[in-house]
Parts: structure tokens; C-alpha cells; sequence
């Protein structure tokens, strides 16, 4: 289990972050989860595709970064080469944790910012200070507690805007061939995008009700996002100097 | 035309019935203006048997086919996953004598002789375990797929457990919802026939008469209509297959979270075997046994002997072994029970129902004119169908080695044994079991089915001369794949209860 603590100004007033992307601060992720609302920051960077979680059967958003288990083609020896980091990354080492508290005699569980102490982002010596010299919030932290606030909105309307796609049948399995330019093919399955032609089918209430949650324009936008394969591709051919 | 086939009348509302009707409604635009009207009649008060019951993989598609969800269905039906029989104590009566049949075919078959390089590379290993990673699985009590494929989809081939009286109810109420199954809840008092013979309608206590274009009678062993009212004479196989008697029980797991087995076992006993078949929420349990071999009493103590002295009770049923001599007569054509039935040994049952219900709803005739000719040809491929089935459960028989008791030695004598399988197994002395053995294109027990078994009971075969498919080196390679794919498997499937778990508990997508 990861060393998963709760944040606060005493434990960890001296803590702080390693903002540096690289494999050795564990970035060598090949993909990373988003949701609906992240679509239009990601959609000029990366391809967007739905999978399934593995441990719990349920769809998944996510930000492709790399064509196998491991390989994040964004990075490079300077860092994240991309205009926008995904918030599941960018959040990193910090997450939603939940608290039980007492209100009124009811037990209500509220999220709140814990902190993964076993992060090789976590220092004394290097990085951005997380709390001020006299506890306040750096602005560093600021800028995490809004971003975690978004993840987190984001993570909770999952289920229902997986749920719309399903119930209109805007989703469909595919399986990506990646061909290199040495001749190598490499074929991943597993995943799933919008079904174009139940989306041009799309009529009356369908429509209004996708629009008014604003998941009209995410599907367009993950449409649009599967330009970026061939940006992907490029990026392995590179890499491979092939 | 005045005579078209437009109004199917169903008799009997157990599995038969309602998987018949599912299958033509769903095909047969039922719920259309311009589709065939399918009404089904069962009586109010008759009780559905309610044993366990196993399916083949088969089942997969019919059901999917009839717009069903798999997750709707395994939750009703009280169904679990199934990837083989096993079947214990058959060759020798010994604690440590078993062998898989599993659904999956042997890898690389048709490719090499997997028989000969399979004694000459691993004689020492099961058959079964050697060309397919299915039992691997089953031992190891994992579900064929993960929890994030779709609805009916595999890593390995599957099929169901499943309670028969949930499932009759499942399925009726689909049939009724969607596909637009007229429903009726009356006793049928007797037939009106036309001047012809034909049946024109059934006499009901309170809906009158019930007419039909094409009636099927799903009644069961009573067959009301091939049997009693046309008289369409029954040809037993006791003399083949003896068990005639089943004692059923159902029997709780010890915790909730029991692991649900994979496979149904058949364990092998003095005059008959016990089927052992795992549900969600309990297993079915029952003796199937030869009544001329051992009583009711004996077969209780084996029984309870079996469960470690469980003490739930037992439900006696009577099976007349054998089949009517011809299924389709007239405009009236019997499936299920109603057209015949032996010991679930290899579960043909309810496929056999599938199978029916298939033929009739792809070769419907048009009119009455052409329905003698399809009834012609419907009689002669299932007459084919029963016989290999026969032959093929059989075949189980004639290979033990037990001498434990009159039964496994009566089972052994040629005049038992039907010739048509007895030309095989003097053909398979020398050679494998080939395609070309059986050559019906939906065959009912395909080659690969007898290799497993054959193999399994330590079937003694002396391929004399060397040929060019026993290549040892393309054998090797496709066992070390097998062991591969098994391992891959492994640690990749979730246990068989973990995924009935989870998909009751969350669902699975369709997709």
C-alpha cells in the first residue's frame, strides 16, 4: 500500500514537489484517464479513446501517450513535450483522499487533499514549496487544489456521461493498427470510440439532452482527437530512428 | 393463398417451449402485421421440473440472437459458466481416474496427428491438458473471460449452468415483452382434425378452439399430440443406454463465496454416474441410474454418500430412454421431451431444442404443400441426430475398463453396443476419429468430441504405418503454444465466481 497521507501546514511544511516530467518521476505512463470536460484542452495533443478499467469492468476516458505498456512518447530528455499535461498527470503526487466526518450527528464522507509520500517527486531540497513559510498555501498548492477540484468534478459525472454514450449507442469497439515506417505492425485492441454513424443518426431528444450536459461538444472534440494517432506514430517512428 | 403458414400454435411452456418460441418469433417477425403469429398454450398447473441444467455454447448465440442480454439472463436464471465436462472414476472406478471433455477443440487440429505425436511426446500427461489450455482453466476454477469483455464474447469457449425453471420463466417473459408471443394459460382437452388429418385446431377449457397453420409440441413425456393423439411410435434405446431413473437434489454451497466449478462433473458410480452441476446460489445434484441394476434405496446411499451424508431430499424422476420414430408428422412437429430423451451425459438436451427449433424456423415451409417435404427431411436429420447422440454418450460406456458390477459389464456387450459405432471404433483401432467420420455440416458431436473422449478413457490405438502428418516437430510446437496460452490465461482470468460476482453485482457491457 502507498504511503497516502492527508495533507496539512505541520506535517509537511517543509515538503516539497518535483514538477520535472520523467520516466524516473514515474511519467512513463502510456496513457492517462481524463474525462468529458478535459477533452477540448486535450484534443489538439493527444488521441482520446474510452477503454475498459481492467480491475472493474467500467469505461474509461483516456488520453493516449504511447503505443505499449510503458512508453510515453511526450517525453523527452527535457521534459513533457506538449502544450497541455493531462490533470491526472499534472495532479501527481497529490489526490482526493476522503475523510469521515461528524456533522450534525451524521457521518458525511468530504473529499479532501492527501498526498503520496512514497512519490519520487516528494523532497526537502528540491521543487516547488507547498506551504508557505508561515503554513500558508503557496501558490503552487493553489493551482493544485483548483486542478484536483476539476479531477475529481470530472471522475464523478464519469459514470453518467459513459452511461449517454452507451444508452445511445455512440460507442464502438476498434482496433488500432499501427503500421512503422520500417514495415512493423503493431496491432492494439481494447478499445473504444464514438460511433460516428449512430452519432450522424442522432435526433430530437437524444441531442438536446447530449447538449445541455455539454457532452455533445466532448464527442466531437474525442472525434476529432484521433488525428493525433498519426502524431503518435510520428513520434515512435522518430524515436526508433527509423 | 388461402393456406399460407401465418398462425404457429406451441403446446408445453417449459424450456422446450419457450426457447422454440423465442427462436421463430425472433426470426419470424412476430410482433409485424406481416409476420407469423406464434401463440403458445401451457397448462396452469404443471410444475417445471426445476433441476440444474447445462447448455453447450451454443446457447450463446441462440439467446443472442433473440435480443436477450447476458447479463438479464445469468442474473434470472440463477446461470453460472461452464467450459467442460468432467467426468470421474469412468475408466476405472480409481479416486485419481479423470479426464476433461472441454469446449474448446484441440489446438492444432486438423493440422498434425495431435494423437499419435501426443503419445509419442507426452504419454505420460492427459490428453485433454496436452491440446487444450480449457482444462487448465477449469481445474484452476477460472471463469472463461475477463471482467471486461462484452456480452457473450470469450477467451474460452463457454457455455452455461442454469436453473431450467427460472430459465422457462426468463425466457417467457421475453418472448411475451418484445418478441410479441401470444400467451394463453388453459388446458388443451383434445384436438380437432381436419378432413385431411391434419390438426386444425386445440379444444380448450376456456379460450375455445385454438387454431394453427403448424402445431409443435413441446408437452414433454406425455407428447400429447405426436404421441397420443397421432400415435407416432416411441423407439426406446434402453437397451443401449440403460439408466432409466434420476434422483435430484439441490444442495447449498458451505459459504456464499464457495468457488462455483466450471466444468459439470460426472462422477461415475455401480450402475449409473452422478452429475454435479454449480450454480450462483446452489449446485443440482442427482444419480442418474439403471433401475434394472440398482434400487431406489441403493441409489439414495451412493447419492448421499457422494454429498458427505447431506441430508436434503430427493426427487425421484423416471426417463424412458429413446425417441419418437419420427419427430415431424403432418402439420405437427414434436421438440424437447416430447420427441425423446436420455441421460444428460453430454447435456444434448436443451441443444437438441435449439438445434429443432432452428430447423423448423430456417425451413418453414411456405404452405401446407411443401410442409411434408421439409417434414421428410427434418425426420431424416434428426432421426441422424438422435442416433449419433445415442452412439455418442455410448461411447462412454463401452470404454471403461470398471467390472465392479454388472451394469459396467452388460454395457460392454456387443449386442448393446449399435452398430453403427462399433464400425467406427473397429475403423478407430487404427486411426484417429476423422471429419469425414462425420459429415453432417451442423454435426451433433463433431470429431474433436470423440478424440477427447477416446483419449481420455485411454483408448488403445496402433497407427502402424508413419506419415507425413505425424510431424513431431509441428506437434511440439502446437503443445508448447497450448502450455503458452494456459499460462497467459491464468494469470489473466478471473475465478469463475469473481466474474458471475461481479456481473450480477455491476453488469456487463454489450459491448
Amino acid at each position: 500500500m502507498a504511503n497516502i497521507q492527508i495533507l496539512n501546514n505541520v506535517d509537511h511544511k517543509n515538503l516539497r514537489v518535483i514538477i520535472d516530467h520523467s520516466a524516473e518521476y514515474g511519467d512513463n505512463q502510456w496513457f492517462a484517464p481524463t474525462f468529458a470536460h478535459e477533452f477540448r484542452n486535450l484534443q489538439n495533443h493527444y488521441p482520446i479513446v474510452f477503454t475498459k478499467n481492467p480491475d472493474t469492468g467500467q469505461f474509461q476516458a483516456v488520453a493516449l501517450l504511447g503505443f505499449e505498456v510503458g512508453e510515453n512518447l511526450f517525453l523527452t530528455e527535457d521534459g513533457w513535450d506538449a502544450g497541455y499535461i493531462p490533470l491526472s498527470v499534472a495532479r501527481q503526487p497529490f489526490l482526493i483522499g476522503f475523510q469521515q466526518n461528524r456533522e450534525d450527528g451524521v457521518v458525511v464522507t468530504d473529499p479532501v487533499v492527501s498526498i503520496n509520500m512514497d512519490s519520487p517527486r516528494i523532497s526537502e531540497t528540491e521543487g516547488e514549496p507547498v506551504f508557505l513559510e508561515h503554513g500558508g498555501n503557496s501558490e503552487y498548492l493553489e493551482q493544485i487544489n483548483s486542478l484536483l477540484k476539476l479531477v475529481h468534478e470530472g471522475h464523478e459525472l464519469n459514470q453518467a456521461f459513459v452511461d449517454m454514450l452507451l444508452g445511445m449507442d455512440l460507442l464502438e469497439s476498434f482496433v488500432l493498427d499501427v503500421e512503422l515506417n520500417d514495415g512493423s505492425e503493431h496491432r492494439m485492441s481494447g478499445f473504444y470510440t464514438i460511433n460516428e454513424t449512430s452519432l450522424r443518426g442522432l435526433t430530437g431528444d437524444d441531442l438536446v439532452i447530449l447538449n445541455n450536459n455539454g457532452y455533445l461538444e466532448a464527442v466531437y472534440m474525442a472525434m476529432a482527437s484521433l488525428s493525433n494517432i498519426s502524431t503518435l506514430v510520428e513520434k515512435k517512428n522518430l524515436l526508433k530512428g527509423i | 393463398m388461402i393456406d399460407h403458414i401465418r398462425r404457429i400454435v406451441i403446446v408445453g411452456g417449459g424450456s422446450a417451449g419457450w426457447l422454440t418460441a423465442g427462436i421463430l418469433a425472433a426470426e419470424h417477425s412476430a410482433a409485424s402485421d406481416t409476420g407469423i403469429q406464434i401463440t403458445l398454450v401451457e397448462s396452469p398447473d404443471v410444475n417445471p421440473i426445476g433441476v440444474g441444467e447445462g447448455t453447450w455454447p451454443s446457447m450463446r448465440h441462440t439467446l443472442q440472437k433473440m435480443g436477450v442480454s447476458e447479463t438479464d439472463f445469468v442474473r434470472e436464471c440463477d446461470a453460472a459458466f461452464k467450459q467442460a465436462s468432467r467426468f470421474d472414476q469412468w475408466v476405472t472406478g480409481t479416486k485419481d481416474d479423470s479426464y476433461y471433455h472441454p469446449f474448446t477443440p484441440p489446438h492444432g487440429f486438423g493440422e498434425v496427428n495431435l494423437a499419435s505425436q501426443w503419445r509419442a511426446l507426452a504419454p505420460d500427461q492427459p490428453f485433454a491438458e496436452v491440446v487444450s489450455y480449457q482444462p487448465h482453466l477449469c481445474a484452476n476454477g477460472l471463469a472463461p473471460k475477463q471482467i471486461t469483455a462484452p456480452e457473450w464474447a470469450a477467451v474460452a469457449n463457454y457455455a452455461y449452468h442454469l436453473d431450467a425453471g427460472k430459465f422457462g420463466l426468463f425466457l417467457q417473459k421475453h418472448c411475451v415483452e418484445k418478441l410479441a408471443v401470444k400467451h394463453i394459460l388453459d388446458h388443451v382437452r383434445g384436438v380437432k382434425s381436419t378432413e385431411n388429418g391434419d390438426i386444425e385446431s386445440l379444444l380448450t377449457d376456456g379460450h375455445g378452439a385454438i387454431a394453427g397453420d403448424l402445431f409443435i409440441d413441446c408437452t414433454g413425456f406425455s407428447s400429447v399430440l405426436l404421441g397420443q393423439h397421432f400415435g407416432v411410435p416411441f423407439i426406446s434405446c434402453k437397451d443401449t443406454l440403460f439408466c432409466d431413473t434420476a434422483l435430484a437434489m439441490q444442495v447449498p454451497y458451505p459459504q456464499a463465496d464457495s468457488p462455483i466449478a466450471s466444468s459439470t462433473i460426472s462422477t461415475a458410480q455401480k450402475a449409473g454416474w452422478i452429475w454435479d452441476i454449480g450454480l450462483p446460489t446452489r449446485r443440482g445434484v442427482g444419480h442418474v441410474y439403471s433401475s434394472a441394476h440398482m434400487t431406489d434405496e441403493e441409489a439414495e446411499i451412493a447419492l448421499r454418500d457422494y454429498l458427505q451424508d447431506f441430508d436434503g431430499s430427493a426427487r425421484k424422476i423416471s426417463i424412458n430412454p429413446g425417441h419418437r420414430k419420427s419427430f415431424w408428422h403432418r402439420n405437427c412437429v414434436a421438440v424437447g421431451i416430447s420427441a425423446g430423451f436420455i441421460e444428460p451425459l453430454e447435456a444434448s438436451a436443451l441443444a437438441l431444442i435449439e438445434l429443432s427449433a432452428a430447423m423448423i424456423r430456417d425451413e418453414l415451409p411456405v404452405n401446407r404443400e411443401g410442409m411434408d417435404v421439409v417434414a421428410g427431411r427434418y425426420n431424416e436429420r434428426f432421426r441422424y441426430r438422435w442416433e449419433r447422440t445415442i452412439d455418442f454418450l455410448k461411447l462412454h460406456y463401452v470404454l471403461s475398463q470398471r467390472t465392479d458390477s454388472d451394469f459396467w459389464l452388460d454395457n460392454r456387450k456387443p449386442e448393446t453396443i449399435p452398430e453403427h459405432l462399433s464400425q467406427l471404433l473397429e475403423l478407430w483401432r487404427y486411426r484417429p476419429p476423422s471429419r469425414r467420420d462425420f459429415h453432417e455440416l451442423e454435426e451433433i458431436f463433431p470429431a474433436a468430441s470423440y478424440w477427447y473422449v477416446l483419449y481420455g478413457m485411454g483408448f488403445n490405438q496402433d497407427e502402424v504405418s508413419q506419415k507425413r502428418s505425424d510431424d513431431p516437430v509441428l506437434a511440439r510446437q502446437f503443445f508448447e503454444e497450448n502450455t503458452g496460452m494456459a499460462e497467459k490465461f491464468i494469470r489473466g482470468l478471473p475465478g469463475n465466481r469473481q466474474l458471475i460476482d461481479h456481473l450480477v453485482r455491476h453488469g456487463i457491457y454489450k459491448i
